[in-house]
């Protein structure tokens, strides 16, 4: 608040400079910057060191807080074990700024008065350092303020150096994602062998791992569910309607009636998976236990592979169709007005022309589908079940990687355990699978694009 | 040439054998194109299906106690306000941090950026990060803000910030296709009066690129906002039977809510959650809305 209040302050005194700089009667267009832009460079000057104190000051000052109270007699009673002391001062620190009401440890209460009164001095500190700062960088930038200066170019540098920042973000956010994972499953499997993860097909994770043993760490019952339901189920369910439906509306449907069909698949497109998911377990899931018990399956479960495979299978079925629809829109006409004029009929000219020169990209939407599925987590932690089976049969319940991410770090374990290590390491495998996937989908319609340009 | 045409036996088109091949030629038109439509009513039949189950299921549990009210353990007395209010502050963290970014990298990667393997790398890692299933954010917010920088559980501010990093690649990529699609007359024009690359860009380009930009941003806060499975990670499952009051309380969101209202055995929550469901599919289906006449009304076409 004060810092930008700063600036304002800077960039208008900034600003009357400049302008005071212009000859009476002013013409400004001798010098190599406008005042707004002199102004701008005051502002920045003003600004962005303070910024930076404001944005590292808190872990600072809640350091030297806690070395002055460590300093403090009744310091000494503190317990020895770094972790029990950590417990008792944030919790004297929580008291200190009321945001707990009462403490566990009597010693908190003893502790909390020193540190508000120790916070409070650095707090003001900080405040006091901030606004020296921002005043010095005023007082610098204002009597760098010259008519001949440069201003422009000054402040441009500063736009431009925010722009790689912020393109530097889907890097390390990318980075992020690779170390983290990485990281923990590297913990994973200090605990569990590598081999037992990848090839073992049994899952039931026990929370005391022996070593050298076999503790219930076998992912390949995960792997295959999320096979079944993501690349196959949903897959028999989205294909054909996905390419059907692209077909239609593009060759066939009258330009009103696609007007309104497009948008409505998109709204297929929209609603949230916790939705699909409620669907699927409340609506279809009983239906499909019908239908195995009227087949003759005695034991149905209520949480089926079909009912979640079917519903993940119409939520891909606009992404299909709009890759579809795409990549035979971009089908050189030539083509199709060819094939036309040596006779064949419409269906014929779609089956034998446009679908196999549209076919890269149709794969190519197909693979993000893939992608798209067996990263998909709400429908089969809803819908699927729990149940670790290796089955071919639809009716059966399955569970899947995303289902058994949940289930591992939704409950109250500690963190090192290698129960809930492990769903990083599923993470891990689900995070190279759909990259490889993506990336390969992402070359091919790239490449079918180029093609025909 | 003239002569080996006419010497050929003209093709008898009413012989029985031409009649049924062209009977069965018809026939697969026909079919084909019924194909299309069943494909098409099949994906809005499950479309109406959705919809209309939900409508009839939650439709009776909407009233104002139920806008107004917060979680509960009775299903009579719990309402979605606590829910929707979490849903909104994540929105604004979300909203805060990945507009900018994501308008400040497109702009970066389509006007500045030189052609290099270093952009290449950035472009694929954008690419890539719009696909990656939305659990495995979670298992980054969870390594990193929660464990690695102690950020509180819970809390709006994490969740937000997890669906930054979700939502800003949809915005790069929306906004990279709008700014593509300002003409490069209007830079040159700017350019050959004398503005700087900056002031082109920032005076003439982002302005015009607004309206596309605005529209990626809308679909992927929409996204954004129905997302259940990142938020589960970070523990924004709590039993909140207060509303928030700021970014660092803790909290639950819309699409959280319902999943927790659907595990619940008393069977009167089914109402709760098909309410909660059209409740948070009339925000979202006004957002695309507004999106949509956002596209055909303010994009200019070059």
């Amino acid at each position: 608040m004060v810092i930008a209040l700063l600036g304002l302050v800077a960039w208008y005194l900034g600003w009357q400079r400049a302008r005071s700089f212009a000859p009476a009667g002013g013409v400004m267009n001798r010098m190599p910057a406008l005042p707004s832009q002199h102004a701008s460079f005051l502002m920045l000057c003003t600004i962005v060191p303070a910024l930076l104190v404001a944005a590292a000051w808190p872990s600072v000052s809640s350091r030297l807080v806690m070395r002055s109270v460590m300093m403090l007699p009744a310091a000494k009673n503190l317990p020895a074990s770094p972790m029990d002391r950590d417990s008792v001062l944030s919790e004297a620190a929580g008291l200190a700024d009321g945001s707990i009401e009462g403490a566990f440890n009597p010693l908190s209460y003893e502790l909390a008065k020193p540190i508000a009164e120790v916070s409070h001095f650095y707090t003001l500190t900080g405040a006091v350092l901030l606004v020296a700062l921002a005043l010095v960088g005023f007082a610098i930038g204002y009597f760098r303020l010259k008519p001949s200066f440069k201003a422009r170019q000054k402040v441009e540098g500063v736009v431009m150096l925010c722009l790689m920042l912020a393109s530097l973000v889907a890097l390390i956010t990318t980075f992020g994602i690779v170390a983290s994972l990485i990281f923990e499953t590297g913990r994973f499997f200090t605990h569990v062998s590598v081999t037992e993860f990848l090839f073992s097909t049994h899952w039931s994770p026990a929370s005391d791992v022996v070593a050298s043993e076999n503790n219930g760490f076998g992912a390949v019952p995960l792997f295959w569910g999320t096979i079944f339901i993501g690349a196959i189920i949903a897959m028999i369910v989205a294909i054909p309607i996905g390419v059907m439906a692209a077909i239609y509306l593009t060759q066939y449907a009258p330009r009103s009636l696609r007007a309104w069909l497009k948008p409505a698949l998109e709204i297929l497109a929209g609603i949230p998976t916790v939705v699909y998911g409620y669907f699927a377990a409340l609506t279809l899931a009983p239906v499909v236990r019908n239908w195995a018990l009227a087949l003759g399956m005695a034991d149905a479960p209520s949480e089926s592979a079909l009912a979640a495979g079917l519903v993940m299978g119409v939520m891909i079925i606009p992404l299909i169709s709009s890759m579809s629809d795409d990549s035979i829109a971009a089908v050189p006409s030539a083509m199709r007005d060819g094939a036309l004029a040596l006779g064949s009929t419409k269906s014929e000219t779609i089956r034998k022309v446009l679908i196999p020169a549209a076919l890269p990209g149709i794969v190519g939407g197909v693979l993000l589908a893939v992608s798209r599925a067996i990263g998909e987590t709400m429908i089969v932690v809803m819908a699927a079940g729990m149940a670790a089976n290796m089955t071919i049969n639809p009716f059966q319940s399955v569970t899947t990687v995303t289902t058994q991410i949940v289930q591992l770090l939704t409950g109250d374990q500690e963190f090192d355990s290698a129960k809930t290590l492990s769903a990083f390491a599923l993470g891990l495998v689900l995070f190279i699978v759909t990259f490889i996937l993506n990336v390969i989908a992402i070359m091919v319609v790239k490449r079918y694009r180029e093609a025909y340009e | 040439m003239s002569r080996s045409l006419s010497q050929r036996t003209p093709t008898d088109w009413s012989s029985p054998e031409q009649v049924r091949q062209r009977g069965r030629r018809n026939l697969g038109e026909r079919m084909f194109a019924l194909a299309g439509m069943l494909a098409v009513i099949a994906a809005m039949a499950c479309l109406i299906l959705l919809l209309g189950s939900m409508l009839y299921k939650g439709i009776g549990g909407i009233d104002l106690k139920f806008l107004t009210g917060s979680d509960a353990t009775d299903a009579a007395e719990a309402g979605i306000w606590g829910a929707a209010k979490g849903s909104l502050l994540t929105m604004a963290v979300t909203l805060g941090l990945s507009f900018p970014v994501g308008v400040l990298t497109a702009l970066y990667l389509e006007e500045y950026a030189p052609k290099n393997r270093w952009t290449d790398i950035i472009e694929v890692s954008i690419n890539n990060l719009a696909a990656v299933p939305s659990i495995i954010f979670g298992l980054l917010g969870l390594a990193v803000f929660l464990n690695f920088m102690h950020l509180p559980r819970s809390a709006p501010l994490v969740g937000g910030i997890t669906l930054a990093l979700m939502t800003f690649p949809v915005i790069v990529i929306a906004g990279r296709n709008a700014i593509k699609a300002v003409p490069p007359s209007i830079r040159d024009a700017a350019l050959g009066i004398g503005a700087s690359p900056v002031q082109v860009v920032f005076h003439h380009v982002l302005p015009l690129a607004l309206p596309g930009i605005l529209t990626g941003t809308i679909i992927g806060m929409a996204r954004a906002l129905g997302e259940t499975a990142p938020l589960l990670m970070i523990g924004m499952r709590a039993f909140i039977p207060t509303p928030p009051n700021g970014i660092l309380d803790s909290a639950t969101v819309l699409p959280v809510q319902i999943f927790l209202w659907s595990d619940e055995i008393d069977t009167a929550f089914i109402e709760r959650t098909s309410a909660a469901i059209i409740v948070l599919l009339v925000i979202l289906l006004g957002m695309n809305g507004i999106a949509i006449y956002l596209r055909n009304r303010l994009e200019k076409r070059w």
